[in-house]
């Protein structure tokens, strides 16, 4: 088998700054805010209003539908708000605002040890999965227990937790995976009863041995459970690589990973599977990196949903002396999104703060040169692509083109074109847009129709 | 944490590799090239004129692109290097005795013509450095064809010798050494496209099927079959390593995919191939890459590959199908067809090896008859030791420096009776300037210099006209005759009366014989040089 997936990037790691950082417990301080749209999907519906007291783990908004999470609180105090806040996005939205009264008292539907898994039927699994209102942490945060029931449990060949961590400066599931290794691997067992004919598979880039040996010590003796390691290569932890790598499979963007039989979950949203159904505790914790150039001392954290940027990159030592933070990014810098202000809440996705002190896209805007076409793009596209002759396409305004003879709506946004681009042309944005643009203008044909 | 932050969309890092980089690692890829040329031309020549006009290419490149970006109050671009890169692939597609205006006005046109008034970098339609050199040779062909050491006359550059089947000195090409154009070095251009390659900055999927193309289409069509030192002599002139790396590998002017590259490729080979055998011009390479280019924006709008998910493999292997081993999806017919053709190949090629020795052996027969006719007394001939110096010194190359135009002595043998008595000397000399290339023939005198006669060993005249030449009322006129030199139409004892309407003609039979009296004179009785 191949270990790889065609084309990809190889950007700088910086993994060293973080990497031997081992996980630390952070409780916030401050108030702490959520978000009712964490999610794909529907947003949640609140449950609570001002001065409502809550504890911590406690349901305080409810899926609207089946394609949508329950928001948990992540500690104890009082409801200060039901209001409009700024996210990492950059929009208001609607956020519940809770007073933290730094007690961290729990509910006590949490229990203090593990129940038994034997006898436990799918349908309890994917309730305790949808309760504890757990999402994809590998960042999309498509609700979990939707994805865990496809149509076809019996086709589902590979269940796949997703280690391989591509993304440059973030290494929280390295740590993750050094030091839970054996509760992600119960969480694989748990999943894998859903999914009779499945073969799980570890997959994780082989820069992280460590965590590659520990996952395969947790792992030893189980038969269908197997750890992978992989090429180091960018966007090797995308979905679609991981399963052109484990199953062999190209599959366009009309189709879900199930459809052609494969699960991809985060090691993490395993992880927090394993803790939902053994112990019913929600997701309201998770891990998470504060690094970057910028940063005194770079950490990887157990956090709680809700804690602000700024208490983070304070308890990850804060800014380094006589340098300035230039960007502040929710996320690794290929895929994450740079925020204006550091009073946003991390979510349930939030995996890094990466604060940078050099902009490259700002040094980029300078260098941009008109596109040479020397096809640097069509190379690194892990999906097969041709970005230039997209770009072309846009810039001439031939949507029709970029959709139907360029298939320009199976772009995954992973950066990779944008970052080989020597020109410096801004493509995974262009496409960002104009995938959007067409997703609109579809809407509005199909409204027309109705 | 106060200050403002950076918003911007992602990826926020990106790769170190720019455009001005790239353009520097081509630059440093011609170096070696470049400097080949001005040393070889100064060595040679003492003149350091192929850097000025490297110098000036450049610097008119930049200059006029600097002028535009001012005259337009666009953002100046000189600092992307292409303007560099352009100026200087023209400079080493240029003979190092071209004038020095010439480089410049030829930059000039690149820069703002083909380039700038295109919509600048990446928006040009054919390859600026090709276009300009083909500007410069319709409007200043004087100029352009003056090269070192070959006779300007009849542009006897490497690959119109080939033309006239004449051989060259591939070693001296590969080395660079043989003159023509600066960048003719192919040792130093394949080091500087390889590293390219190995960078990958140029596409393989170009160069490789530029020379693949031409290489197979001229062993196919070329008349010699898969004659090494034909092929190797084809590829190691007339641009065609240049082209392959450095001029069809131009991003702008290239397709995007990697079957439109091959196609590209291969076309680019393919046609220059056809314009070499069949064409007149040496400069034809310059030409299939031009017309390649406009073909690009075709291969672009309809080679467009499909993303991995929507290729034929990756739908069968997603829908589960199980395919037969590879033999067994090939058709018959198609495995069949195979097998014949290389059988037909192997057939082929043994014939021409069969029938090679035979035909060297057919025509050395014909020489030595011609040799009897000229030299009616001889029984047998025999080497003249400073002839045969005489002829490998020159190594190819004219005889008396182009004072015969471009005439060659092919071999000079001493004729002699039963008794090894000197009855005479019989000579094969070819001339290029003819109507229609070559005119061979044989020459025999008295060892007193007095011509016997002469004889054709080839002659391809128009007929009627040129090829009178062979008729006793224009060849037997020089019979019994002791002149220094045969003046056309001249008066008195040196005068030969021209074929009417065939002066050509006529002049080249001349300059074969006076040719072959000079070497008479020269070579053999004075005692070498």
């Amino acid at each position: 088998m191949r270990d790889t997936f065609r084309g990809g990037v190889h950007p700088k790691e910086h993994k060293d700054l973080s990497r031997e950082a081992a996980l630390r417990v952070f409780d916030a301080k401050g108030e702490m805010v959520f978000p009712l749209a964490q999610h794909i999907g529907k947003p949640a519906k609140a449950i609570v209003k001002k001065g409502d007291p809550v504890l911590a783990g406690q349901r305080i908004a409810e899926a609207d539908g089946f394609v949508s999470a329950n928001v948990i609180c992540s500690c104890s105090g009082t409801v200060k708000a039901v209001e409009k806040r700024r996210t990492i996005s950059g929009a208001m939205q609607e956020c519940i605002v809770v007073d933290n009264d730094g007690q961290y008292t729990q509910t006590e539907d949490i229990l203090p040890s593990p129940l038994s898994t034997d006898g436990l039927t799918k349908e309890e699994i994917l309730r305790c999965v949808q309760d504890a209102g757990i999402i994809g942490l590998g960042g999309a945060g498509f609700p979990t227990h939707v994805k865990l029931a496809p149509k076809d449990p019996l086709a589902i060949k590979y269940l796949i937790a997703n280690g391989a961590e591509c993304e440059p400066y973030l290494t929280c599931n390295d740590q993750l995976m050094r030091g839970y290794a054996k509760e992600i691997v119960e969480g694989m067992e748990i999943v894998l009863t859903l999914f009779p004919n499945a073969e799980g598979v570890i997959a994780i880039e082989n820069n992280k041995p460590e965590a590659i040996a520990a996952m395969q010590r947790a792992a030893a003796g189980h038969k269908r459970i197997r750890v992978l390691g992989l090429r180091t290569k960018y966007p090797q932890g995308g979905e679609r690589s991981l399963i052109k790598v484990i199953a062999g499979v190209d599959y366009p963007i009309t189709k879900l990973p199930a459809d052609v039989g494969c699960i991809v979950d985060n090691v993490g949203t395993i992880y927090a599977i394993g803790r939902a159904v053994l112990y019913h505790e929600p997701l309201f914790r998770h891990v998470l990196t504060v690094t970057g150039e910028a940063i005194k001392e770079p950490s990887n954290f157990i956090v709680r949903d809700g804690t602000s940027f700024a208490e983070l990159i304070e308890a990850a030592g804060g800014i380094k002396e006589g340098v300035e933070a230039k960007k502040v990014i929710s996320g690794g810098p290929m895929m994450g999104i740079a925020v204006g202000s550091t009073e946003v809440p991390i979510t349930k996705t939030t995996n890094a703060i990466t604060v940078l002190c050099d902009d490259a896209v700002e040094a980029a805007e300078k260098q941009m040169t008109a596109c040479l076409h020397c096809g640097r793009c069509t190379t690194v596209c892990p999906n097969g692509l041709m970005p230039q002759m997209m770009a072309d396409a846009v810039a001439a305004g031939d949507l029709e083109r970029y959709e139907n003879k360029l298939y320009g709506l199976d772009c995954i946004s992973c950066g990779s074109c944008t970052y080989i681009c020597p020109a410096k042309r801004p493509l995974t944005q262009t496409f960002k847009q104009t995938k959007s643009e067409i997703m609109a203008r579809k809407r509005a044909a199909q409204g027309g129709k109705k | 944490m106060n200050q403002r932050l950076n918003l911007s969309a992602g990826p926020h890092v990106r790769d170190r590799w720019t455009t001005p980089f790239i353009m520097m690692v081509v630059l440093i890829a011609l170096l070696p090239t470049a400097a080949i040329g001005v040393i070889v031309h100064w060595v040679k020549f003492h003149s350091l004129n192929a850097l000025w006009i490297i110098l000036a290419s450049i610097g008119s490149a930049i200059l006029t692109e600097l002028l535009f970006c001012l005259a337009t109050r666009r953002r100046i671009s000189i600092w992307d290097g292409s303007a560099a890169v352009t100026g200087m692939l023209l400079a080493l597609c240029l003979s190092p005795e071209t004038p020095v205006v010439l480089p410049i006005v030829g930059s000039v046109f690149a820069i703002l013509v083909v380039k700038c008034l295109f919509g600048g970098l990446g928006k040009n339609f054919i390859n600026p450095a090709l276009a300009a050199r083909c500007f410069l040779l319709l409007s200043f062909s004087n100029g352009m064809t003056n090269y070192p050491g070959f006779d300007a006359l009849s542009s006897a550059t490497p690959v119109a010798l080939l033309k006239s089947g004449s051989m060259v000195n591939v070693t001296q090409m590969f080395l660079g050494t043989a003159g023509g154009v600066i960048g003719s070095s192919i040792v130093a251009l394949l080091i500087g496209g390889l590293v390219l390659w190995g960078l990958d900055i140029i596409h393989g999927e170009i160069c490789f099927s530029v020379i693949g193309g031409f290489t197979l289409c001229l062993a196919l069509f070329g008349g010699h079959g898969f004659d090494p030192t034909y092929l190797a002599a084809q590829l190691c002139g007339g641009g065609v390593v240049m082209g392959a790396f450095f001029m069809a590998t131009d991003y702008t002017t290239s397709p995007v995919s990697r079957l439109g590259q091959l196609v590209y490729g291969l076309l680019i080979g393919v046609l220059g191939a056809l314009f070499r055998i069949f064409g007149k011009s040496a400069d034809s390479f310059s030409y299939s890459i031009i017309i390649a280019n406009l073909f690009t924006p075709l291969i672009d709008l309809y080679i467009v590959p499909k993303p991995y998910a929507y290729r034929k493999s990756a739908i069968e292997k997603a829908a589960g199908v199980v395919k037969p081993p590879l033999f067994k999806r090939i058709p018959k017919p198609v495995i069949a067809l195979t097998i014949i053709t290389l059988l037909a190949g192997v057939a082929l090629s043994g014939v021409f090896t069969m029938t090679k020795d035979p035909i060297e052996a057919n025509e050395l027969a014909k020489k030595r008859a011609s040799y009897t006719v000229v030299c009616e007394d001889a029984k047998d001939f025999r080497d003249i030791d400073k002839a045969v110096n005489a002829i490998s010194d020159l190594g190819g190359g004219a005889y008396g420096g182009g004072k015969f135009g471009s005439t060659t002595v092919d071999e000079a043998l001493e004729a002699i009776d039963a008794n090894g008595n000197t009855v005479g000397y019989v000579f094969s000399i070819t001339n290029r300037n003819a109507y229609n290339p070559p005119l061979k023939l044989a020459l025999g005198l008295d060892p007193n210099g007095k011509i016997l006669k002469i004889a054709f060993i080839e002659l391809n005249e128009t007929p009627g006209k040129g090829s009178l030449a062979d008729e006793p009322k224009f060849k037997e006129q020089f019979n019994g005759r002791t002149v220094e030199t045969f003046v056309l139409n001249g008066e008195g004892d040196s005068g030969i009366d021209a074929i009417s309407g065939a002066t050509v003609t006529s002049k080249a039979v001349l300059n074969a014989v006076n040719a072959g009296l000079d070497f008479f004179r020269n070579v053999i009785m004075g005692g070498g040089n």
